[in-house]
Order: structure tokens, then C-alpha cells, then sequence
């Protein structure tokens, strides 16, 4: 049995800023090529489940991790960067590509599925924004295109 | 650690009273101006 409520989940992920002709959009961080939409929900496809994603004991959703920490252990990751990186674990490291990334915050609801580490969501929309590797004019961009907070570092 | 166990899940319904995506701001309409009589 599930349980409800009536508050989102915010949980934490990555999200590559790429350009799109002529705009910049956020772009899934595992899969290439798939933007989420400004100003209405994300929405969980599976090939196999279709629009029922998330399904428990499946891998599909939009993933989330509990924690800030959880999502820039996998920048760090992706980096390859193994240690923490600058002084007391704030600073993250600098990008191999050249191409920004955005780590934030995120709204989750619908169905949701819970793990120890993070979730995998039916809907979802960002809440705030950390800019990695972009200039102002770029968050300034993001923000008024998914009206939200956007902070470049 | 138990390599290899299924990490637990439950799942949860989230049905908020508003979803959280930003609407755009209503486009301001200009006052009137007083016309004099």
C-alpha cells in the first residue's frame, strides 16, 4: 500500500545546460537529447511501462537524490574527480567539456519511489539552480526561461 | 553490506494542491487614463 501526500518531494540532480538552436535548455543528465519542458511538468516515458513509470523493481523515472551531496558525488564522478574536491567539499570541480551543468534542486510528485539514496518520479520541475560553468547572462537565461532561481558560481 | 540485495523501494503518492511548475506572470495592463469630460 502507498502512501499520499499533498506536499512535493524536493530531492537534488544534475542536468546538462546545452543549446538548443537558439536557446539554451536543461537537458536529462543520463539520457542525450531529452530537454525538460519550461513552465509545465517533466514526464516520466518508459519504453517498457509507457506512461506508468515509475514501476517498482524497474529502473525508469526521473531520478532524484536525497541529498546535495549525493548529487555532486556524482559530478565528482563524471569529472573524475575521485577525491573531494577544494576546501571543505564547497568547491566542485571544474568541467572536463567545457559544458555547463546544472546541479539544483527539483521538485518531485505524482507517483514517486523511494530508495535509502533518492527517488524516481512520475513528474517533476526545478525548484533552484546551481550554475557550474556558465556566466550570469547563461543563468539569467535559464531563469527567465523555467522561472526559477538560478545562481551561477 | 549485502552486495546484490535489492535496495528497498516504497512508493508514495504525491498529489499536491497546486503542481509546482511557475505559470507566467499575467501580462500587466496599462491603467486608464483619466479622460477629461
Amino acid at each position: 500500500m502507498s502512501e499520499t501526500h499533498t506536499e512535493p518531494i524536493i530531492g537534488w540532480r544534475l542536468w546538462h545546460v546545452r543549446r538548443h538552436e537558439d536557446e539554451y535548455r536543461l537537458e536529462s543528465f543520463t539520457w542525450h537529447h531529452v530537454s525538460w519542458p519550461a513552465r509545465r511538468r517533466f514526464e516520466a516515458r518508459c519504453s517498457t511501462h509507457g506512461g506508468a513509470a515509475p514501476v517498482q523493481g524497474h529502473e525508469c523515472g526521473i531520478y532524484a537524490f536525497r541529498t546535495r551531496e549525493l548529487a555532486e558525488d556524482l559530478l565528482r564522478r563524471y569529472t573524475g574527480v575521485r577525491q573531494h574536491y577544494g576546501r571543505g567539499h564547497h568547491e566542485l570541480p571544474p568541467l572536463r567539456q567545457g559544458c555547463p551543468i546544472a546541479l539544483g534542486r527539483v521538485s518531485l510528485w505524482g507517483r514517486v519511489v523511494a530508495r535509502e539514496h533518492g527517488f524516481r518520479a512520475q513528474y517533476a520541475y526545478p525548484y533552484e539552480l546551481f550554475l557550474i560553468g556558465g556566466d550570469d547572462g547563461l543563468a539569467r537565461e535559464l531563469r527567465g526561461r523555467y522561472a526559477v532561481d538560478v545562481s551561477s558560481s | 553490506m549485502d552486495i546484490g540485495a535489492p535496495e528497498t523501494e516504497r512508493e508514495i503518492e504525491i498529489a499536491p494542491l497546486e503542481e509546482p511548475v511557475p505559470v507566467p506572470a499575467p501580462a500587466e495592463t496599462p491603467a486608464e487614463e483619466p479622460v477629461p469630460s
